[in-house]
């Protein structure tokens, strides 16, 4: 019997089903019925053990709300840093490719390497920050910036700031360079003011890039291991530390298995709520 | 029009040259730092510029260190990653851009959802089942772990490009006798070309970037990859800023290329499976 046409397609796509069933799919599972205690123990039985002790660890509910802060933040500043030199980049400056290079840099960067730039920066007595501040007399004596658990996450939402908000701009400048020159004419004869024809032109013709730049960026924020694990290592203490630093210490420094497993669940859940608009959005307009 | 409004360009250039200093001065501090003696780095007050310039941190990490077995392990596994997912995600690709199939949206929504789940869930159980088909601190473990962030990628990536190239190109195809197979391999293929390319690299990066995967499935210490093989230098008494830097200057001289020479076609593979217009 020959296939009907439209059916060939599911052999196109069986080889990456197969794929990412068993080594996504599959692990994936495994974590949530790891986190419910029903695999890989002695006496596997439905329990709510791990959800219940997540409400009375202090260190788990301090880390979630690092979590919150630390992707609110950061998303939020690669937005505004991000907006802002989008627009700068769509001037009619001179050297534009070069400063468009420039401005991409920081993302290329991995993480966990950011991560190693920053500590150096910060360091006490070699760092270039406390140099710097020095100099121009800010500071009277060197701080102690990432051994101080009031000022290390801040200096961690620093350097992530710096590392990721490139991406949000490119993202940002792809929507800019999209917006018909007419509408600003228009806007133009009709007498609005430059300020004017940013909120009524720019912005809602940016909206989509904003969603999607502000969807994607939280679900990496969210994920971001390797910058905080060589930066800080979570501390002093837990003060810098977020969910996904948490959950591999519980599986792999503590072998707490099923506690990490609910901890990632959490994690995992979070992220899944914050992408469902670029779900939709992307789906929608396939 | 720069002398129509000077306010405004003195303020336009004046933020432009803050942001030159505020993304580079971190290079500029790592590479400056490479470049100094052991004692000079950790010098206090610490010098800007180094006073006698050498190489000696790179030589060391060369050759005291394991880092040309990191260096090699990394491009082994980055590369191989690449290939892998970029090669099975264009069938998947092309599924999706030319078949029109019951339970295309609801896979496609599945594929994309995939990208969504954070590595440290699957971490754990990756461990155990690793374990279990003894591929626990193998290169090959850690290249088929680290498909489960690029193939989910790779697929959306690339058919973005597979649906810019006109139907009519496969029909004729058809009309030739040509199967879809055939089809898909010698006439979609040579046309996306471009794309496959930026799909490969970006893959690559991907997993270049990788610390969370290597740290928890590798245990040898032959088998680490640069990033790994890096953080567990910081802090070792032996190990100086130096050294630390000069590594750092190279693992991101790899991607900083990359990106640079394929700026154009990642920002259109990030926001075509998004923001067709």
């Amino acid at each position: 019997m020959r296939i009907r046409e439209n059916h060939k397609g599911y052999l196109f796509i069986l080889p990456a089903f197969l794929l990412l069933v068993s080594i996504l799919g599959f692990p994936a599972v495994a974590a949530v019925l790891q986190s419910f205690n029903l695999i890989w123990v002695k006496s596997p039985s439905f329990s709510l053990a791990s959800y219940q002790r997540l409400l009375g660890d202090a260190e788990f509910l301090g880390t979630l709300k690092n979590t919150v802060i630390f992707v609110g933040l950061t998303v939020s500043f690669h937005l505004l840093i991000g907006l802002g030199v989008a627009l700068l980049l769509n001037l009619e400056i001179r050297n534009k490719r070069f400063f468009r290079v420039i401005a991409i840099l920081p993302w290329t960067v991995p993480d966990v390497i950011g991560g190693l730039i920053w500590k150096f920066m910060f360091d006490t007595l070699p760092g270039m920050i406390n140099a710097m501040l020095l100099e121009f007399a800010v500071i009277s004596r060197p701080v102690d910036w990432l051994g101080n658990p009031k000022l290390a996450f801040g200096c961690l939402i620093f350097a992530e700031t710096w590392r990721g908000y490139p991406f949000a701009m490119l993202i940002l400048l792809a929507g800019l360079q999209a917006i018909p020159k007419e509408q600003y004419e228009a806007a133009e004869i009709d007498g609005a003011s430059k300020f004017k024809s940013f909120f009524y032109i720019t912005l809602p013709n940016l909206k989509f890039m904003i969603i999607i730049a502000t969807v994607l960026d939280t679900i990496w924020e969210s994920r971001l291991f390797g910058m905080i694990y060589s930066m800080t290592g979570g501390g002093p203490g837990y003060s810098s530390q977020v969910l996904s630093l948490l959950t591999y210490k519980h599986y792999f420094l503590f072998f707490n298995t099923s506690y990490a497993g609910a901890i990632a669940v959490v994690l995992a859940g979070f992220m899944f709520i914050i992408s469902i608009p670029y779900l939709v959005i992307t789906m929608r307009r396939d | 029009m720069v002398l129509k409004r000077p306010l405004f360009w003195i303020f336009v250039y004046a933020a432009l040259i803050f942001m030159f200093f505020f993304n580079l001065i971190p290079f500029f501090w790592m590479t400056s730092s490479s470049l100094k003696t052991d004692y000079e780095v950790i010098d206090y007050p610490p010098t800007i510029l180094p006073q006698t310039v050498t190489f000696g941190a790179y030589t060391r990490m060369w050759t005291q260190e394991q880092f040309f077995q990191y260096f090699l392990n990394s491009v082994t596994v980055s590369s191989t990653t690449a290939f892998f997912s970029s090669f099975v995600g264009v069938f998947a690709a092309y599924g999706f851009s030319r078949f029109f199939f019951r339970g295309r949206t609801t896979l496609m929504t599945i594929f994309l959802a995939s990208q969504m789940i954070p590595g440290v869930l699957l971490v754990g159980p990756y461990f155990k089942m690793l374990s279990y088909v003894a591929l626990y601190n193998t290169l090959a473990g850690l290249i088929l772990s680290q498909t489960t962030i690029t193939l989910p990628f790779s697929i959306w990536m690339l058919k973005g490009y597979v649906d810019t190239v006109p139907l009519a190109i496969d029909q004729a195809a058809m009309v030739d006798g040509a199967s879809r197979l055939r089809i898909c391999l010698t006439i979609i293929l040579p046309n996306i070309l471009p794309g496959m390319v930026a799909t490969i690299i970006f893959a690559f990066l991907l997993s270049w970037g990788d610390l969370l995967w290597a740290l928890c499935l590798i245990s040898d210490q032959a088998k680490q990859t640069m990033t790994l093989g890096i953080t567990q230098l910081v802090g070792q008494f032996r190990v100086q800023w130096s050294e630390i830097m000069a590594a750092t200057v190279i693992v991101t001289l790899v991607p900083a290329t990359l990106y640079l020479l394929l700026q154009r076609y990642l920002i259109k593979g990030f926001t075509e499976g998004a923001v067709k217009r």
